[in-house]
């Protein structure tokens, strides 16, 4: 039996040619970037001068007495859960039908699709600050404005999430109900809902623990929670004060979320 | 015929969950009660508030373009594009290699667990509050704002992108192995090319939460077109908020149309079988061999 011979030079195989397009979206990206930042001022010294910079000895030691104290920023927290718990319930429970109108399996025509389409895509392209900001400017500085404003938005992204997920559920229950006779709203109700609610509930969830962390920003444009007493220690250079609220703030929204993170596991 | 049809009788619903669910209403709605009594909501403010929104709303119209544009403001909108952009290629440049050092398949846990933390520690700051530290630092402006998306990008990118290495298949890196490489041919060779659609994919998702997220930051002076609507709210200049609201509405927009798109065509080849030009280029970009998913869609 003859061993069969190796050849004498192992020889690598050869590198595919990259199509010449390549090279030019490559050049087209990186000169891109080049031209971002330098509009933007891009500088390296900031990578070295920040961990230098004296200002980081402001930030210590944190004065907890003050952070601690219930007027100061206890009061504001809680407002600030007040904020996410009623824009959490308005904007899911709003979202809900809606997201049944904007999907493709669900949708009772096409007109419907495409105008709630067209409509949730300008409303989710607002960002939540601009929209705290425009009705604080309607209805007034305070909570009421901005549990509003993080109605509309975690409307909107729940209801981009959840038509996502109504689009790809099973389509046998509804075109069970509808063989069976059914009108449309029962239909869905029937055939598709118990299908797609866990994963409602999920991102309902998902939507408060974004809630909470939106409502702190909130208050930099006067919309209430506690991201008001942010904004007043920020612009008084206080940033001890301001680090000390911003880990009060951590340790509340870590234990939210590792609760929901729990909760979720258990739903899908 | 004597045999009469009976109609038939439905199921009994099963009563199971039933109470749990009720109790769980409950408690949404006492929740619902709770948060509301602290917003300061009359009945009179009830009354007047969505009248009040529409008022604005409909000041808003018709837009003035004309002062807006004479203000500058096409430039604050491509500042938050160019803010947004060069904050991602912070974000993907620094979260690469720090998702490879978060994964178990690639590194101990010694080293992966304070990782990990970091990321999450990361995550839980908002942009704004970064920006806020960074302005101090970095000077007011875009570069702040900048930095401060970079930073806060880190978080979400390295957490997903180290799940995606976690779930690589662990094929390629064995025949590395089996013909010697060292680990950084394994994960050169062996991880890279697997992942990279994915998580170039990741990227260009961040790309457009970082284009609403860098119009924001304009709110505390770190550039952008954010302060250009929060000066003509506060103003009162209502045309001119509205000029800005739909031109930043058209950009956010048209990102994400494009950069969905394009995301499609790299995760999955273009439509159909038939691999279309684009997506042999964006696929070649990204180190994925022309025309086929990398690994099954779920």
């Amino acid at each position: 039996m003859s061993v069969p011979t190796a050849p004498s030079t192992s020889q690598r195989p050869a590198t595919p040619r990259r199509h010449p397009f390549v090279y030019l979206g490559a050049a087209a990206i990186i000169g891109w970037t080049v031209f971002a930042a330098r509009q933007v001022g891009f500088r390296w010294s900031t990578f070295i001068d920040v961990w230098t910079n004296p200002l980081w000895e402001k930030f210590w030691p944190i004065p907890w007495e003050w952070v601690l104290d219930r007027a100061n920023v206890i009061d504001p927290l809680i407002e600030t859960f007040q904020i996410a718990i009623v824009a959490t319930v308005i904007g899911c429970g709003l979202a809900l039908p809606a997201a049944f109108a904007m999907s493709r399996l669900t949708t009772p025509n096409a007109p419907t699709y495409w105008v709630s389409r067209i409509v949730m895509n300008v409303v989710r392209a607002v960002p939540d600050l601009f929209w705290a900001k425009i009705l604080v400017t309607a209805v007034g500085i305070g909570a009421f404005a901005g549990a509003w404003a993080l109605s509309i938005f975690s409307f909107a992204v729940i209801v981009k999430l959840f038509s996502e997920t109504v689009d790809g559920a099973d389509p046998g229950p509804l075109e069970a109900a509808r063989a069976a006779g059914a009108r449309h709203v029962p239909a869905v109700r029937t055939g598709v809902l118990p299908t797609v609610l866990p994963s409602y509930v999920a991102y309902s969830l998902y939507v408060f623990e974004l809630n909470i962390r939106a409502s702190i920003v909130l208050g930099l444009v006067g919309a209430g929670g506690v991201g008001r007493v942010v904004e007043v220690q920020r612009s008084s250079f206080n940033f001890d004060r301001l680090l000390g609220i911003l880990v009060l703030v951590f340790v509340v929204v870590f234990v939210i979320e590792q609760i929901s993170v729990a909760l979720r596991r258990r739903l899908v | 015929m004597t045999a009469t049809l009976e109609r038939p009788t439905r199921p009994a619903r099963p009563s199971g969950p039933r109470l749990a669910r009720l109790g769980l209403f409950v408690a949404i709605v006492l929740a619902f009660v709770w948060g509301f009594s602290g917003l300061g909501a009359s009945a009179e403010r009830l009354r007047t508030a969505p009248g009040d929104a529409w008022e604005i709303v409909r000041l808003m119209w018709p837009p003035d373009f004309a002062t807006e544009i004479d203000r500058g403001v096409i430039g604050k909108v491509l500042e938050s594009v160019y803010i947004a952009w060069v904050g991602t290629v912070i974000a993907a440049t620094l979260s690469l290699p720090l998702a490879f050092l978060a994964s178990n398949n690639i590194s101990p846990a010694v080293v992966r667990h304070p990782i990990r933390q970091l990321f999450n520690a990361i995550r839980a700051i908002p942009e704004l509050i970064v920006a806020m530290v960074l302005i101090a630092v970095a000077g007011l402006g875009p570069w702040a704002g900048a930095l401060a998306i970079g930073l806060h990008s880190i978080g979400t990118l390295g957490k997903l992108s180290s799940e995606e290495i976690e779930s690589a298949n662990h094929g390629p890196v064995e025949a590395v192995e089996a013909a010697g490489g060292t680990w950084i041919s394994k994960v050169r060779w062996g991880v890279l090319p697997q992942v990279m659609p994915q998580i170039t994919s990741y990227w260009l998702f961040r790309f457009e939460i970082n284009v609403r997220a860098s119009a924001v930051l304009g709110v505390i002076g770190a550039g952008g077109v954010g302060s250009e609507l929060v000066a003509q709210l506060n103003f009162r200049n209502f045309p001119e908020v509205g000029a800005v609201l739909i031109m930043t509405i058209a950009v956010v927009v048209s990102i994400d149309t494009v950069s969905s798109s394009i995301r499609r065509r790299i995760i999955s080849g273009g439509r159909g079988d038939d691999p279309s030009r684009l997506s042999v280029l964006f696929g070649d970009l990204v180190g994925r061999p022309a025309g086929r998913p990398s690994r099954p869609q779920h």
